[in-house]
């Protein structure tokens, strides 16, 4: 005996689904992604274990080990750097200055820039650290 | 009713294709995907606006004496010409330490040693559980100096 089984309609695949997963996982990724903190150079910061959490906002300043200079991520001179920073400071003189530098920076090269900053008036200066191993 | 009645042929309902919008939406997510940076950041405090009062240092009993642990080119840490590594400057902390809670710890880097060393012995010095930390540099000399 030979059981038919009745001819069922061709369901039509939702999209809906897919959609909800995708949409999840892109605000997933917008919202972990840290944009704020890249460079257009090579930066990896150095490893320390007693370091606070970073806040969000404030201007963060990456410091290449061959002295490369890029504010928020676009490369900047130094001399265009105290400008730029003089009217941050200005508008803001609690702005947090984060300094991005890599872990082979030599500290000539850092401490003359919180030296300087310091001079132009910012009051809060952090050093970006890991606490893992890249 | 007019002789001349145009009438429209009734429209088929269209519908919206959603495969536009879901690949805007892969390209997205693949863009937050790449670009997107996993590592873990934290931050070291480099200046911050001093909350000690400035008669505070002289409050206490015994006038307080400095460390100063030197970091040399090669990233040794150095206390009075002697190289330290980081059990025994741990020790040198904890027995200052213990003395007086409040000792102040001078860091004098060498222009040439590394970052990671400075922010090394800093963990090694918040670690030992001093409070009173401080980073010193020579003024470069007018040679050498950026021009602001």
């Amino acid at each position: 005996m030979k059981l038919r089984r009745p001819n069922r309609p061709a369901e039509r695949e939702t999209v809906v689904a897919l959609i909800d997963v995708t949409f999840f996982l892109l605000i997933f990724f917008m919202l972990v992604g840290r944009l704020d903190a890249t460079a257009p150079f090579a930066v990896q910061p150095p490893m320390g274990t007693t370091g606070t959490d970073l806040p969000a906002g404030g201007i963060t300043l990456s410091l290449s080990p061959s002295g490369d200079l890029a504010l928020d991520g676009a490369p900047i001179t130094a001399t265009a750097l105290d400008a730029a920073l003089t009217a941050r400071l200005t508008a803001n003189p609690a702005t947090l200055v984060r300094i991005n530098a890599d872990q082979a920076t030599e500290l000539r090269r850092v401490l003359a820039l919180i030296t300087r900053f310091e001079d132009l008036g910012a009051t809060d200066i952090a050093l970006i650290v890991t606490p893992e191993a890249p | 009713m007019p002789a001349f009645a145009i009438r429209r042929p009734p429209r088929r309902h269209s519908m919206i294709s959603v495969v536009s919008m879901i690949d805007v939406m892969m390209i997205l997510l693949f863009f937050f995907m790449v670009t997107s940076s996993y590592l873990n950041l934290d931050m070291v405090p480099a200046l911050q606006k001093s909350d000690e009062v400035p008669g505070a240092a002289s409050a206490t009993a015994a006038p307080a004496t400095t460390l100063m642990i030197r970091i040399a080119a090669g990233g040794q840490a150095m206390v009075g010409g002697d190289s330290l590594d980081a059990p025994a400057l741990t020790a040198l902390l904890q027995t200052r330490l213990a003395s007086d809670p409040l000792t102040p710890i001078v860091l004098f880097p060498s222009g040439a040693a590394h970052l990671q060393d400075l922010i090394r012995v800093m963990d090694t010095v918040t670690r030992a559980g001093a409070v009173r930390v401080r980073v010193i540099r020579i003024e470069a000399s007018p040679a050498t100096q950026v021009t602001p």
